[in-house]
């Protein structure tokens, strides 16, 4: 799997794209191509479409319903960011900028990273 | 600077210099100033670990971040972490208040002897304190003091700090921590990116809802000839948000590689 149909049409990138207009103005997803390119390798590197992948950042409780953040599946998902950044062979600012627009769309879905 | 200007100026500072080395003598006035803060008992259960993050092995570095807060110790070049040593009370049965007696700080006048502190101060006192479920309540109190201090001390030198949490295991093992310390917070030390304003002071709930007069809920009443003179001291400075301040977070969040 992986994304399989426009990446801004996932309602998790929608929800990025509002969120970071409110906090910067403008369209930052259209201004800086690099967000969406990134987080489409991202999505296709762990096999996930972006909406899949903040689900799996979070697990429900069996008692409640209630949903919370998964701390193994956190540690997975900055694992697996961690070997996409070792693969893209980038280095210092340009790696740490390569995580940072995979980050940013994970924070602006409300998952702790 | 002016000790009303340090006030006013102090922020929880996230940006800073990652390659700009503090001075080890900011960071010892840092920790002179938690030495002289005032504490129940003379007892000074602080105690505080300076690590330079540039010399901390890379795996151990990973180890001591938690999430959120990772960003801002992988940018400070140092990192004071901070504790309570409980067992001070227990290993000093009372010699600390004596102190206070032998210095005439403690006197007759107001009840104190070392007969005082024997009779009562530590069979009474301090024992059972040192002994119940509640006595990390007064120490931590005591230590916020002490480590205020030192923050507002950081602020005087021309630093910025902030105050995260950080992994409490991985720090046990890797500086040697005993067990009976009680681990608070690590300030987080460096020179700051941000401009000094660090985009205004923050909002705080209204002055009215915090704090009262003879009993709660009659609010200590807020004089405006007060507040204009701290104005002028500037301790009471613009509040956030400045002008450009969301400008300025994204530059900084460009420059450093940050997500925005």
């Amino acid at each position: 799997m992986g994304v399989a149909k426009p990446i801004q049409s996932y309602e998790s990138v929608v929800a990025w794209g509002d969120s970071l207009q409110r906090q910067w103005n403008g369209d930052p997803l259209a201004e800086d191509p690099d967000k969406l390119e990134t987080l489409d390798a991202f999505c296709q590197a762990v096999g996930k479409d972006p909406d899949q992948l903040v689900a799996f950042c979070f697990l429900r409780r069996k008692t409640t319903g209630e949903r919370f953040t998964s701390r193994q599946r956190r540690e997975e998902v900055v694992s697996k960011l961690g070997e996409f950044v070792a693969a893209s062979g980038l280095r210092g600012t340009a790696a740490r900028r390569l995580k940072s627009n995979v980050v940013s769309f994970l924070t602006h879905n409300g998952v702790l990273i | 600077m002016e000790f009303t200007e340090v006030l006013g100026i102090r922020r929880s500072i996230r940006f800073f210099d990652p390659d700009r080395p503090v001075e080890r003598d900011k960071i010892q006035k840092i920790l002179e100033a938690m030495r002289i803060a005032s504490c129940a008992m003379n007892a000074h259960w602080l105690r505080a670990i300076v690590v330079y993050r540039d010399e901390v092995p890379a795996e151990t570095m990973e180890a001591l971040k938690l999430p959120v807060a990772g960003v801002i110790q992988e940018l400070a070049p140092v990192h004071i972490y901070c504790y309570a040593d409980l067992s001070v009370i227990e290993r000093d049965r009372g010699a600390r208040p004596k102190q206070l007696i032998d210095v005439g700080a403690l006197n007759p006048s107001h009840g104190w002897s070392y007969r005082f502190v024997e009779e009562f101060v530590w069979p009474q006192l301090l024992k059972p304190l040192s002994e119940s479920p509640e006595y990390p309540i007064p120490v931590a109190f005591d230590n916020g003091g002490a480590a205020t201090q030192g923050l507002l001390m950081a602020f005087n030198e021309g630093l910025g700090a902030c105050w995260t949490a950080f992994n409490t295991e991985a720090a046990k093992e890797a500086f040697a921590v005993p067990d009976d310390w009680i681990p608070h917070y690590v300030m987080n030390v460096g020179y700051p990116l941000e401009s000094r304003e660090a985009g205004g002071q923050r909002p705080r709930p209204p002055f009215e809802e915090l704090y009262f007069e003879g009993r709660v809920g009659k609010p200590f009443r807020r004089d405006e000839t007060v507040v204009k003179e701290l104005q002028a001291a500037n301790m009471l400075q613009a509040p956030a948000p400045l002008p450009g301040r969301k400008e300025e977070v994204r530059e900084l969040s460009r420059k450093l590689g940050l997500p925005e």
